[in-house]
């Protein structure tokens, strides 16, 4: 992916002013959605326990990021809009000395300030050992959605929940999360116990229940990665091709930076989108869901650039 | 130019438990987080306290860098550079004993080095962020018939930082080596060794011997010790 063409598309919206819709969405929706008929995705993954922005001669990302901003950022779109939900898809720990020396407690602390509404986890999560990430867990206010690793027997059972559903305004919003499988990227014995359950299955499961409970958006964390060479591996477009009842996954792992979010067909044959901002807290990731009364009967998609 | 990306998808009635049909649109405004908008006070206070104590320890500069040494594939300076760090130490601190002809090679992951190393002054704090895990440095016997399985490890990730041998397209040569052994010794992480980023070839290892010693510490001691890093770029890997 162009990020030369990620910054340019985004630079004038940065600073938090938003400038929209654009002339193409006003067309597409105009006034006919209210704010109470919208919901705010705000997403983040692979913040990596980078607290402070990059310093300014960084050789890659100079002055980006920072969590200080970005909370910034986030009451700016608060103030402006009534539904919003900010979610991280997982590695939150580990990759500046802040986790070294304090074990992700200042993570947590300052998610939960920031009013995250969910997370799931990373590989790099069970950096600190699972006893670590469960003190460090101590200090959010935040539920961990973790549907395909089975804590039984471990530190972390009971403490995080494959699904949660949050009511916001008229509308009813589904999230769960998966996992990457351990073995290979984390020592045995930061995970112990920990079984990891394929992926689809719990997938399936978790978005045909809030199918069920009556979900309008049904929203999946993923710390899976976007796509691999080898394409029969794991990745956020397997999970979307065999799957269905998911709008949106919220990818990270793989450091993706997606200039906008990629529509995959499902194995329903329906759109479902999957979206990763890069690592580090660089980028919000920002996705406006419009719900609009139709008289549609049936499925149909439409892609405005 | 903006261009918000809009997408919609047309709901069908029978689909949702609820009776009204929704049309439903996407629409892409993700944004760079940059110095175009200002911190929050409160957010910085609760910073503060813990960046001070860190600060402390991790501000300490202990090199300097003549240009920036990034990460990639299949050659790059950080490669080189941490590779040879963990090779240098062969000379200081070989732990196997009763083997003095010994032959060996260094061999880390791209995946390993976690950021890169800007030009300027090299502080504690930036060779933590280049190895923030507690991975140790092992040295690892290995039989000579796992060198083509290496190989091709290597060609298929497309480089890794390596030392003391170089990749000719299908070959693997080492350094001053011309005629094979029974084994060899890699010197790497002990996260490589228990098979992390898929090294699974370190499951047929003869022989491991801990120096006991952390990997980030080996790299603080060779930038302590350069004081000018020393920036190689050259291809050790030419696929």
């Amino acid at each position: 992916m162009n990020r030369r063409d990620f910054l340019r598309n985004t630079a004038l919206i940065s600073g938090g002013t938003m400038i929209a819709p654009s002339l193409f969405s006003r067309e597409v929706f105009g006034s006919k959605t209210s704010k109470k008929d919208k919901i705010t995705i705000l997403h983040t993954n692979d913040t990596h326990s980078n607290i402070e922005p990059f310093p300014e001669n960084h050789a890659r990302y100079p002055g980006q990021g920072g969590v200080s901003r970005r909370f910034e950022m986030i009451e700016q779109i608060r103030n402006e809009e009534e539904n919003v939900l900010l979610l991280d898809a997982g590695d939150i720990f580990q990759g500046t000395p802040y986790f070294n020396m304090f074990e992700g407690v200042l993570e947590m602390k300052l998610m939960t300030q920031l009013g995250y509404d969910a997370a799931t986890m990373g590989n790099h999560d069970f950096d600190g050992g699972m006893d670590g990430f469960k003190s460090a867990k101590e200090y959010a206010d935040f539920p961990f959605l973790c549907s395909n690793y089975d804590f039984a027997n471990t530190e972390l059972d009971g403490l995080t929940e494959p699904y949660t559903i949050f009511e916001k305004g008229r509308y009813k919003v589904g999230v769960f999360g998966v996992g990457v499988e351990l073995d290979g990227l984390v020592p045995d014995n930061k995970y112990g116990e920990t079984k990891y359950i394929d992926p689809v299955e719990t997938a399936t499961d978790c978005a045909s229940k809030l199918k069920e409970e009556g979900c309008d958006l049904i929203i999946c964390l993923s710390h899976l990665g976007y796509t691999y060479d080898d394409e029969t591996r794991m990745s956020d477009i397997n999970l979307a091709r065999k799957t269905k009842d998911i709008h949106l996954i919220i990818g990270g792992h793989t450091h993706t930076f997606l200039e906008k979010p990629v529509e995959e067909t499902n194995a329903d044959g329906k759109t479902v989108l999957i979206n990763q901002v890069g690592w580090a807290g660089i980028n919000l990731g920002r996705i406006d869901f419009h719900f609009e009364k139709s008289t549609f009967e049936k499925d149909e998609l439409i892609l405005v650039q | 130019m903006i261009r918000n990306v809009v997408i919609i998808l047309l709901l069908g009635a029978g689909l949702w438990a609820c009776s009204d049909v929704y049309k439903l649109s996407a629409e892409s405004k993700s944004v760079v987080v940059d110095d175009a908008i200002t911190s929050n006070a409160s957010i910085d206070s609760m910073i503060a306290p813990y960046q001070d104590s860190m600060s402390a320890i991790m501000d300490e500069v202990i090199a300097f860098a003549p240009a920036d040494f990034t990460k990639g594939r299949p050659n790059a300076a950080l490669n080189n550079w941490a590779a040879d760090a963990v090779l240098d130490l062969h000379a200081r601190r070989n732990p196997v004993r009763g083997q003095p002809q010994m032959i060996v090679i260094s061999l880390l992951n791209v995946g390993g080095l976690r950021n890169p190393i800007n030009q300027g002054d090299v502080t504690v704090g930036d060779i933590f962020k280049v190895m923030p895990f507690d991975n140790e440095v092992v040295w690892v016997e290995m039989p000579w018939e796992t060198i083509p399985e290496i190989t091709n490890y290597l060609i298929q990730k497309g480089g890794e930082p390596i030392a003391g041998a170089r990749l000719d397209r299908d070959t693997l040569l080492i350094d001053g080596v011309t005629a094979p052994a029974e084994s060899f010794w890699i010197i790497t992480s002990d996260y490589l060794m228990n098979g992390g980023d898929k090294m699974d070839f370190f499951e047929q290892r003869i022989d491991q011997e801990y120096h006991g010693g952390l990997l980030r510490d080996v790299f603080m001691e060779a930038a302590k010790t350069q004081d000018t890093l020393v920036f190689d770029n050259g291809n050790r890997i030419q696929l």
